[in-house]
C-alpha cells in the first residue's frame, strides 16, 4: 500500500516539472515580442529593453530556466513587475477569499449534484430524469458570469435577500462570511453540478443493472439502502474522479465569479495582473493553481484505495 | 413521402400452401424520409441545428438586419433603455446594443468553429501518432498530462497576456488549451483499434504503417472526434466570452458578446439590459451547439446514448 502511494507521489513530480517548464516557456514560444507587448504601445525602446532584462529574456533560455527552477524550489515565484512585491506575498494576501469560495462551492455542488444524479438514475426515463438532464445541458451552456449576474440581480437587487457583492473574512464570524459566498458559489457551482450529476446518473445506471442489485431487491432490502449503500458506494470511483477533474472548472470559473461579485481574491489579482500586463504575477498564479490541481487529483488517486478495496496496484 | 409497411401487405400467389394470413392488428410502420424523418428521429439535433443556422444567418447578414454601425459613438444617446428606436438599448458610449449583438455573433461563431476545427486536426494528428507509435507515446502523453494540469481558462489567460489582443490570438490560445483533451480521446480510440483482428490482418498482408493509420484507424476515430469537436466549439465560445469579459480576449474595438458584457459590467446594477441581451444570445447559441453534440453522440454511438 505504501509503495503504491509512494509511486503515485513520485509520478506527479514529472507532471509538475512539465507544468513548470511549460509555464516558463510561454514567454519564449508566444508569438511576437513579449517584452514589447508587456511594455505597451507608448513605451520607449529603453522601457522595452528594461522589461526584457527584468524578464531575463536577454539571457539564454536554459540558464534562465535553471535559475527560475532553483528559485521555485525555494518557494520563490519571482517579483511582481507592477508592485515590486514578491509574488508569493501577493498570493498569500489574496488566497483566503478564493479558497473559501471554492470550498463552499465544492460542498454545495457535491451535496446537490450527487442526490440529483441518484434520483435521475433511480427514476430513469421519467419526467424527473428528463428535467434534470435537460437542466444539466443548460448548465453546460450558460457561462458562469451570466448565471452570476442573474442571481445577483434577482436575489440581491430585486428581492434583497442576500448581499449584492463583496466579501467578509471568516474571522468576522461564520454567517457574514457564508452570506457573501452563497450567490457566488451557486453561480460557480452551476457547471460543476451539471457535470457531477451527469456522471453520477451514468455510473448509477450501470451499477443498478448489476446482479447484486437484483439480489438486494430479492432479499427485500429497502430502496433507500439499495440506492445509497449498495449502489452509490460502488459508483463512487468515477464520481470522485470527475469531482477532481472538475476542480479545473472551479479554478477557471473562480477568476470570473470573483470579478462579478467583487470578491478580493486571486481572481481579482489575476484580472489586475492582466490589465497591468504583470507577467511574473500571472505566471505565479497559473503555476500555483496548476499545482493545487495536480495535488488534489493525487489525493483523489490515493483515496481510491479507501473507496474501492479491490484497487491494489 | 411515407411508406406503409404492414405484415399483410399483398396477397401471396405462390403455389405452396399459404400460411394463414396474419390478422391486420399491427399498426403500419411509418418510415419517414427527408427533413421530417430527420426531425422525428433526432429532435435535439434538429433544434440545435435550426438555432445555429439562425445565428449563422444573423452573423452573415448583420448589415441587412436594420443595424447601424456597431462602433459608432453617440454620447448624447448614452444608456438608453430598450425602445422602438434602440431595440436592445444603448451602452455607456451610446452604441446601439442590437447592432453590436448582431455583429458580435460573427466573433463568437468564428472563434467556436475555428477552435473546433484547429483543435480537432492537431489533436487528431497527435493522438494518432501517440496511439500508434509506442516509442513516442510515453513522451507525448507526459507532455499532455502536464498541459492538462493547467486549467484551460488560466492557460488561455497566460497566453493572451503575452500576445497582442486579436481574434487570431484568441483562437490560438483556446486551441492550445483544448488540444490535450482531443489527443487523449483519439489516443484512447487508437489503442483499442490497434488490437482489432483486421489491423493484424493488414499488418500480415504487408500494409505499410502510414496506410494502416490512414485506411484502418483514421476512419474509426471520426465519429467520436466529431462529437468532441462539437463540445469544443461550445466551450470555445464560452472561453472567448470569459476572456473578453475580463479584458484578455477580443480587442475592445471589435464588438463581441463578451466585449458588450464587459462594457456593461460597471453599470449592471442600474442598466442590466446591457449584459442581459448578449448573455441570452450567447447562452442560446452554446445551448444549440451542445444539443447538436448530444444529438450527434446519440446518432453515432447508440451504446453511449443509453448510458448518458
Amino acid at each position: 500500500m505504501f509503495s503504491y502511494i509512494l509511486r503515485r507521489v513520485l509520478a506527479t513530480i514529472p507532471v509538475m516539472a512539465i507544468v513548470a517548464l511549460f509555464v516558463f516557456s510561454l514567454l519564449y514560444i508566444a508569438p511576437g515580442d513579449p517584452a514589447a507587448v508587456i511594455a505597451g504601445d507608448q513605451a520607449s525602446p529603453d522601457d522595452v529593453e528594461k522589461i526584457r532584462r527584468s524578464l531575463g529574456l536577454d539571457r539564454p533560455f536554459l540558464v534562465r530556466f535553471a535559475e527560475w527552477t532553483w528559485q521555485l524550489l525555494h518557494g520563490n515565484l519571482g517579483t511582481s513587475m507592477f508592485t515590486g512585491l514578491p509574488v508569493t506575498e501577493l498570493i498569500r494576501q489574496r488566497i483566503e477569499p478564493t479558497l473559501s469560495l471554492m470550498l463552499v462551492t465544492l460542498i454545495l455542488a457535491v451535496s446537490a449534484a450527487v442526490p440529483m444524479g441518484v434520483l435521475a438514475a433511480w427514476k430513469v426515463g421519467s419526467w424527473v430524469d428528463r428535467t434534470l438532464m435537460a437542466l444539466s445541458v443548460v448548465g453546460f451552456s450558460v457561462p458562469v458570469f451570466v448565471v452570476g449576474y442573474m442571481l445577483a440581480y434577482w436575489f440581491a437587487l430585486i428581492l434583497d435577500w442576500l448581499p449584492v457583492q463583496g466579501y467578509t473574512p471568516l474571522s468576522k464570524g461564520f454567517w457574514p462570511w457564508l452570506e457573501n459566498l452563497i450567490l457566488p458559489s451557486i453561480a460557480l457551482g452551476f457547471v460543476y453540478i451539471a457535470l457531477i450529476a451527469r456522471i453520477t446518473r451514468a455510473t448509477m445506471l450501470e451499477v443498478l443493472s448489476q446482479d447484486y442489485i437484483r439480489t438486494a431487491r430479492a432479499k427485500g432490502l429497502g430502496e433507500r439502502s439499495i440506492l445509497f449503500i449498495h449502489a452509490l458506494k460502488n459508483a463512487a470511483v468515477p464520481i470522485v474522479t470527475v469531482i477532481g477533474i472538475g476542480i479545473a472548472l472551479l479554478i477557471g470559473g473562480a477568476v470570473v465569479t470573483e470579478s462579478v461579485f467583487a470578491i478580493p481574491g486571486l481572481g481579482r489579482l489575476t484580472i489586475d495582473a492582466i490589465v497591468r500586463r504583470d507577467y511574473p504575477l500571472i505566471q505565479g498564479i497559473v503555476l500555483m493553481f496548476s499545482f493545487i490541481y495536480v495535488l488534489v487529483n493525487l489525493a483523489i488517486d490515493i483515496a481510491y484505495m479507501a473507496l474501492d478495496p479491490r484497487i491494489r496496484y | 413521402m411515407t411508406v406503409s409497411v404492414s405484415p399483410a401487405a399483398g396477397q401471396s400467389s405462390t403455389p405452396y400452401a399459404a400460411a394463414p394470413e396474419l390478422p391486420d392488428i399491427l399498426p403500419p410502420v411509418r418510415v419517414r424520409h427527408g427533413l421530417a424523418g430527420f426531425i422525428f428521429r433526432y429532435p435535439t439535433m434538429a433544434v440545435g441545428m435550426a438555432i445555429l443556422i439562425l445565428m449563422l444567418a444573423m452573423a452573415v447578414f448583420a448589415p441587412l438586419l436594420g443595424t447601424v454601425d456597431p462602433t459608432a459613438l453617440a454620447l448624447s444617446k448614452r444608456t438608453r433603455e430598450p425602445s422602438a428606436e434602440f431595440w436592445f438599448g444603448t451602452d455607456a458610449f451610446g452604441r446601439d446594443i442590437y447592432s453590436r449583438v448582431c455583429y458580435g455573433a460573427r466573433v463568437s461563431l468564428l472563434v467556436g468553429f475555428a477552435v473546433a476545427v484547429c483543435a480537432s486536426i492537431i489533436g487528431l494528428t497527435i493522438g494518432l501518432v501517440s496511439g500508434y507509435m509506442r516509442a513516442l507515446d510515453g513522451v507525448i502523453m507526459r507532455v499532455m498530462d502536464g498541459l492538462m494540469s493547467i486549467p484551460p481558462i488560466l492557460l488561455a489567460i497566460a497566453l493572451m497576456a503575452l500576445t497582442r489582443a486579436s481574434v487570431q490570438n484568441v483562437i490560438l490560445a483556446i486551441t492550445i488549451a483544448e488540444i490535450p483533451r482531443v489527443s487523449r480521446l483519439v489516443r484512447g480510440v487508437v489503442l483499442s483499434l490497434r488490437e482489432q483482428p483486421y489491423v493484424d490482418a493488414a499488418i500480415a498482408a504487408g500494409t505499410t504503417t502510414p496506410m494502416i493509420i490512414l485506411r484502418h484507424i483514421l476512419p474509426n476515430t471520426i465519429a467520436p472526434l466529431t462529437v468532441q469537436a462539437t463540445y469544443i466549439c461550445g466551450s470555445a465560445m464560452i472561453i472567448e466570452s470569459i476572456l473578453s469579459f475580463i479584458g484578455a480576449g477580443t480587442p475592445p474595438i471589435i464588438p463581441s458578446w463578451g466585449n458588450i458584457m464587459a462594457d456593461g459590467r460597471t453599470l449592471w446594477q442600474v442598466k442590466p439590459y446591457i449584459i442581459f441581451f448578449p448573455a441570452i444570445f450567447l447562452s442560446i447559441t452554446v445551448l444549440a451547439v451542445n444539443l447538436m453534440g448530444d444529438g450527434l453522440r446519440d446518432a453515432l454511438d447508440p451504446r453511449m446514448a443509453k448510458r448518458l
